[in-house]
């Protein structure tokens, strides 16, 4: 059964078994306790407080510095690609706070013990460990009403990200760059959804340089369309296509 | 046409890591024939179209059927080795494909991301799916996007 409920500005996409939708009130609460704490297009949430310095960081709440703390690890461990901090100065947890809703909302549903379920915030998307491998779409960028490809979720890669300049401008910082990202689209599918966010955002972010790092040091696979509209794709990524012979 | 994009690709994956590294670098392979990287500041990656039959062309003579091992190329981030194993033409299997870091660890470039043809993809493009993966749309944006018309028929 497909549900839709609005969220962070997107749309989330929940699939659940028949007579599991009860669970659908308690995901809500999870992405409303979440925007609550981390919009910035909400005056009165406690990141907007923050920002305008109503609130000193050191008064955070153990949640929000938590978000901020993982973060500002993950600005570590991609060089910098990765970042929480706007160009001018104020802490923006977007990059991080939405792969963390999907996680908690997944988290959730496993721990109630649905068998099967998906996940869908705005594109990014995380399945579940148990029931059957689920097969998913990734948007053309050139064509949102279009498929650039299809692939297997399961195992080790239970969750895929997409970052990319297609659908929102040039909303990844770079560094204040102001020169156009190599690629306009990246897609990394991942053992969790907050891994395969941030280096979606990193290899778009910090372009080839970034990418080779990225496979090189993550157990991920990758699919890029740089501005010509040609792709790259990891082997990984190659054998978990989906072929129509195969469905 | 498939077997050059192939080799290309596996070839651009080794040339890109290796001129990346050490520019101007050609791997003598251990039977005394070689295989031409592209060297000289060509990387797949700066070739716009993104073909990689561009990468190929130095290779695309015919290599004879057998396995290829690479010799140990050393680069400022340690030693990179490729064996290859050509059958009918083509390259059939690619093995110990590995570099070692600076930090001594090593680092599996076998899941380096190659350039790859729109025509590789094609075929999984129609398969039935339930979710669409995509740069984050906003609310209206995904009003026309297919995951809303799945959306819609999943209801």
């Amino acid at each position: 059964m497909r549900h839709t409920l609005e969220t962070m500005g997107t749309v989330a996409s929940i699939e659940l078994p028949e007579g599991w939708s009860s669970e659908l009130g308690a995901i809500a609460a999870i992405f409303e306790e979440i925007e609550q704490r981390f919009s910035l297009y909400r005056p009165d949430s406690e990141l907007s407080r923050i920002a305008c310095g109503e609130l000193a960081l050191a008064g955070a709440s153990i949640e929000l510095l938590a978000s901020y703390s993982r973060a500002l690890e993950w600005r570590s461990t991609t060089s910098g690609f990765f970042s929480p901090h706007r160009p001018d100065g104020v802490i923006d947890l977007n990059g991080i706070v939405k792969a963390e809703a999907i996680e908690r909302a997944g988290a959730h549903l496993q721990a109630v013990g649905c068998p099967s379920w998906s996940v869908n915030v705005g594109g990014d998307i995380l399945v579940s460990p148990t029931g059957e491998a689920q097969l998913v779409g990734i948007a053309d960028p050139v064509d949102s009403s279009a498929l650039l490809c299809s692939i297997t979720l399961s195992g080790s890669r239970l969750a895929l990200a997409t970052s990319g300049s297609a659908q929102r401008g040039d909303h990844i910082w770079r560094g204040g760059s102001t020169e156009l990202t190599h690629f306009v689209q990246v897609s990394v599918a991942a053992a969790d959804i907050v891994t395969a966010d941030v280096l979606a955002t990193a290899i778009v972010a910090g372009g080839p340089e970034a990418l080779d790092d990225v496979t090189g040091r993550w157990d991920v696979d990758v699919i890029t369309v740089d501005r010509s509209g040609a792709l790259r794709a990891s082997p990984g990524l190659l054998r978990s296509l989906v072929t129509n012979a195969a469905a | 046409m498939r077997t050059r994009a192939i080799l290309g690709s596996i070839l651009a994956s080794a040339s890109v890591l290796i001129v990346g590294y050490q520019a101007g670098t050609a791997v003598t392979t251990s039977n005394g024939s070689s295989i031409s990287l592209p060297i000289g500041g060509t990387t797949a990656g700066s070739s716009g179209s993104g073909s990689s039959t561009s990468a190929a062309a130095p290779a695309a003579t015919g290599p004879s059927d057998g396995t290829y091992t690479g010799a140990s190329v050393n680069t400022r981030f340690g030693a990179v080795q490729v064996q290859v194993t050509i059958a009918g033409g083509s390259i059939s299997k690619l093995d110990a494909l590995h570099l070692t870091n600076a930090d001594g660890r090593s680092v599996q470039i076998s899941n380096y991301a190659a350039p790859i043809l729109r025509s590789e993809v094609l075929n999984s493009q129609s398969t039935r799916v339930s979710n669409v993966g995509g740069a984050t749309y906003t609310t209206q944006a995904y009003l026309t996007s297919v995951q809303s018309a799945l959306d819609q028929a999943g209801a």
